[in-house]
């Protein structure tokens, strides 16, 4: 049977040195960080697969309806043409990440991550349950293949299976919402050739990543966990071995100090409070030695401050030995939480907010575009100079929506047709009528701007849209009027 | 053994770069990692001998192609099934159907101009007006259909044809051809009535 690995800073502890995967198999901690992972972790897995379930303003509180092109987020309704929001939501979400990286460390990956919640709270409970603890999981995945090992990896696998598709399927939820889902699970998969497609094969990813890709995923393919090196420095917060006072690490000896005896005892002891126990490595689900120091793959998981503290707790000795602090505090230095980046990181944090913020504000429940129609773009005759705009207004709101189209008519003269009293535009719908503009002949003096907004009856909100009133040169137009005065007396 | 005493680097050579004093050892790739590159190049030949080489899928062109039929067929789809002509634009215009349809094109579009009375100029609209027996541009049913559809782009009457399609203008002309009657007489003036 294979031991338990001995991790090195020199290589990958899951992977041979032939380049073959050496799987896991990281003993249970526990503690308070343990616990509230648990706790925090099954909230997250619930508020996940609940989105899609929970209606805000009549729509899932996540429902990306692709096939409508309408974005619904937590009752805020976006079209496809609002897509420009998503820039400022990302870059603000992003350096938000940024900021409580260079904070706090890998908080997101240990607590947050969809790939650390679901593997850790969903998927090695199952394989807990039905392989039993690290030591008999190993020994099974030695043992030669019996009866008894077949029908334990069938149902571990089919459960996993089986979790896998119920993910996939509240998945495909967020796109089709919840009633549309099971109206196709109900037919056959040659009338959602593309929906079971996408099942299948999101299902057969689920349950490759969980049941074997595991921590590979964070270690060599995510690109926030490469990225996240540079964004701390010796002050973030991070899981670490305090070796000042760990080492010389060694068996438990008599006339070792107690935590009673006060901190002083320990420095009178001489010898290191580590005792080799090895429990933080069995616990290390990406199998790291913590007590190497800072390594790229520490998921920030805490499982060997709990497995540490355990220990330490029956020595009675301060626990702590593996513990939350930053590099500095390590060294015994004080930890600056203040430092440039973070000041750099909140600017950026800040600004990407706001923009988003503001931009989110800017979003309106309709849309109005006026453009002139086809052909001549105006039309002069005896009385009048006339424009011709074709007016198109977009309901992106779910029900039915009154709007009132109105325009500031300056100069008094100029007057306007269509669009006279309420427009009924149906749901996600738009539509087109025709505005005519008009200026009495002697009046126009020139091309002008004039402003056609579309808002609701309250008043509560507008979108303005400026077009040009164009004419004839007015001076042609002033000859042409003199001319036909002249005539108009000869006659 | 101690956890912290690195293994010799005897059987794995640094790689020669060194940046900010940092080497590497050149370790062997992950399994999973090549293999997942080999099968990019396995992908690669299919897919190359796929499209490029026996020309068995549609290329990029042909899609278009395939897309723009599709469009063009759902267009030819929405047009009346039945042979264009002053006949059948009579016919429509005594069914219901087209020519409540039609009402509600002509009272969202056209009555802008026209007024929801058809009477045009007569009723202080812009438009000509459609309830009388004198047509400018023609009164025969096709006529109707053509001013409708190209326009009469010096007067201000836009070809809806891109607009509004072809549906949606043959129920508007029978909307209007539903305030009159076949065979009713008809004069034609070249300029309108009303000034």
């Amino acid at each position: 049977m294979e031991q338990p690995p001995r991790p090195t800073l020199d290589s990958v502890t899951t992977i041979r040195d032939d380049g073959s995967r050496r799987f896991l198999f990281p003993a249970d901690a526990r503690g308070i960080f343990s616990l509230l992972r648990r706790a925090s972790g099954l909230f997250l897995i619930a508020f996940y697969l609940s989105l899609p379930w929970i209606k805000v303003g009549g729509y899932p509180s996540v429902f990306l309806d692709v096939a409508n092109r309408r974005f619904h987020l937590f009752g805020f309704t976006l079209a496809a043409q609002d897509a420009w929001l998503l820039f400022f939501l990302i870059t603000g979400l992003g350096f938000l990440l940024f900021f409580l990286t260079a904070l706090f460390g890998r908080v997101w990956c240990g607590w947050a991550c969809p790939q650390t919640v679901f593997l850790d709270h969903l998927y090695r409970p199952i394989e807990r349950w039905i392989d039993g603890d690290a030591v008999k999981r190993r020994a099974l995945d030695a043992a030669p293949w019996t009866a008894s090992k077949a029908s334990k990896r069938l149902a571990k696998h089919g459960l996993y299976i089986l979790v896998s598709a119920v993910i996939t399927h509240l998945f495909l939820a967020y796109y089709v919402s919840v009633p549309e889902v099971w109206a196709m699970m109900r037919s056959s998969p040659g009338e959602n050739w593309s929906a079971f497609a996408f099942i299948a094969v999101a299902t057969g990813a689920l349950y490759f990543n969980y049941a074997w890709f595991r921590e590979q995923l964070c270690i060599i393919i995510c690109p926030y966990g490469r990225l996240q090196s540079a964004l701390q420095d010796d002050n973030s917060l991070i899981i670490g071995y305090d070796s000042r006072r760990g080492e010389p690490r060694g068996p438990v000896s008599t006339g070792k100090a107690k935590a009673v005896d006060g901190p002083s005892a320990f420095v009178a002891a001489h010898a290191g409070d580590c005792v080799a126990c090895n429990r933080c490595v069995n616990v290390c689900p990406t199998g790291i030695d913590i007590r190497n120091g800072l390594q790229i793959e520490c998921i920030g998981c805490a499982a060997c401050i709990d497995a540490c503290d355990e220990v330490m707790v029956k020595l009675h000795r301060p626990t702590g030995l593996v513990r939350y602090d930053s590099l500095n505090g390590f060294q015994g230095r004080k930890t600056r939480w203040f430092r440039p980046r973070i000041a750099v990181y909140l600017v950026l944090l800040v600004a990407g907010i706001s923009v988003a913020s503001w931009a989110f504000s800017t979003l309106r429940p309709a849309n109005i575009g006026v453009t002139r129609m086809v052909g001549a773009p105006y039309i002069v005759d005896i009385h009048t100079v006339r424009n011709q705009f074709l007016a198109r207004i977009v309901n992106k709101r779910s029900e039915p929506q009154r709007f009132v189209v109105s325009l500031k008519l300056t100069p008094p003269e100029l007057t306007a047709i269509g669009f006279s009293g309420v427009v009924v535009v149906p749901p996600l719908a738009e539509i087109v009528e025709p505005l005519i503009l008009q200026m009495p002949r002697p009046k126009y003096n020139g091309p002008f701007q004039v402003w056609v907004s579309v808002g609701d009856e309250a008043g509560s909100f507008h979108v303005r849209r400026q077009v040009e009133f164009l004419g004839p040169d007015p001076r042609l137009l002033r000859e042409e009027e003199q001319e036909n005065a002249r005539q108009g007396k000869s006659n | 053994m101690n956890p912290n005493t690195p293994t010799p680097p005897t059987e794995d050579a640094l790689r020669p770069h060194s940046y900010d004093g940092i080497q590497e050892y050149d370790k062997r790739l992950p399994n999973w990692w090549l293999f997942t590159f080999y099968a990019t190049i396995a992908f690669w030949v299919g897919y190359w001998g796929y499209y490029e080489w026996l020309h068995a899928g549609p290329n990029n062109h042909q899609r278009i192609e395939k897309a723009m039929a599709a469009i063009e067929a759902e267009k030819l789809s929405a047009t009346a099934s039945t042979k264009l002509d002053n006949a059948s634009l009579w016919e429509m215009s005594r069914n219901p159907v087209f020519v409540d349809a039609g009402k509600a094109t002509f009272n969202s579009i056209c009555a802008t101009c026209h007024k929801e009375s058809l009477r045009g100029v007569a009723d202080g609209g812009i438009g000509a007006n459609l309830m009388t027996q004198t047509w400018i541009h023609g009164g025969n049913p096709m006529d109707l259909y053509n001013t409708v559809t190209n326009g009469v782009l010096v007067k201000g009457m836009p070809a809806w044809g891109p607009v509004l399609g072809q549906k949606r203008i043959i129920e508007a002309v029978a909307y209007v051809l539903s305030h009159h009657h076949e065979g009713e007489p008809m004069s034609i003036v070249s300029t309108p009535a009303a000034k």
